[in-house]
């Protein structure tokens, strides 16, 4: 076992990565039964980064960490990512396309364009119990997304 | 919609591409909340009428969950270096259950079969792909 490829380190991060990210999006169902989302949905997203700022540039210097070229660049596409798949999915829900085709295609289409990228790109070999998991999470989040 | 799509997939290959790249957690998380943050100030102030200026509750509200979507993100690019980005993107994203779960046990919002089903598929996946994880530790 190598410090690179520990299963019991990556399942205690995702755990961590997949509560804390199911609870991030949660704000904006509060602020919506305050009545409050329609006015400040830009608003309420720009104290939301900047919570995470605070956080990410706590962690960071408590790493004692320098960036480099790369990560600046990197993390920039990134946060441009983040932030026009928010824009083109709202977009496409205020231009009339309904939530229950937008959800399904833009959560299960860039799941599968990102396992494709995986398994073709960065030549990742996933096995009969990882691609089982990745029917059935695809279906759950698909499910969801209809129900 | 494509847009969208595209845009969600691309940061997740960008994920595994800072990874390869041997980018930091830490430093990755905090340029991708600092570029995110200059976004969104702009169009808040430029794009808005009322601008940055709210009711002291959205930003208490506003705060706390964006710190814990941060602490998701540094996790997240903690652990693809354990793990593969195929999986690893699918175990972050199957998260969209906490806040219908949430949502049902705190406003009582109505479950469906359709909903029930796929809220119940969620552990079996992650199960499948935690023993997909253990299977190449073997291998290896």
């Amino acid at each position: 076992m190598t410090e690179e490829r520990d299963a019991a380190t990556w399942l205690q991060l995702m755990l961590v990565a997949f509560v804390a990210n199911g609870i991030g999006p949660f704000g904006l169902k509060i602020l919506t039964e305050l009545g409050l989302a329609t006015t400040y949905q830009a608003q309420y997203l720009l104290y939301w980064y900047l919570g995470g700022f605070v956080f990410a540039a706590a962690a960071l210097w408590r790493s004692g960490l320098r960036p480099r070229g790369s990560e600046i660049r990197l993390g920039a596409l990134m946060g441009g990512c983040s932030l026009l798949g928010q824009s083109f999915t709202g977009l496409a829900l205020a231009n009339g396309m309904p939530g229950h085709v937008v959800f399904p295609i833009t959560t299960g289409g860039s799941l599968f364009l990102v396992a494709a990228a995986g398994l073709l790109l960065f030549k990742e070999k996933v096995g009969p119990y990882g691609l089982a998991g990745m029917v059935l999470g695809i279906a759950a989040l698909v499910g969801l997304s209809l129900g | 919609m494509l847009l969208g799509l595209l845009s969600f997939g691309m940061l997740g290959i960008l994920h595994k591409l800072a990874d390869v790249k041997k980018g930091r957690p830490p430093a990755i998380n905090a340029l991708l909340a600092v570029s995110s943050l200059v976004m969104v100030f702009g169009f808040v102030l430029f794009g808005t009428v009322g601008g940055p200026v709210v009711p002291r509750v959205v930003a208490l509200v506003a705060i706390p969950f964006g710190i814990s979507a941060s602490v998701a993100i540094l996790a997240f690019q903690a652990g693809v270096k354990h793990g593969h980005i195929a999986t690893s993107w699918l175990a972050i994203n199957l998260s969209a259950g906490i806040p219908t779960v949430a949502s049902i046990l705190i406003y009582d919002e109505p479950v469906g079969t359709a909903k029930a089903l796929a809220l119940a598929l969620i552990p079996v996946s992650m199960f499948l792909l935690w023993q997909d994880k253990k299977q190449q530790e073997r291998r290896s």
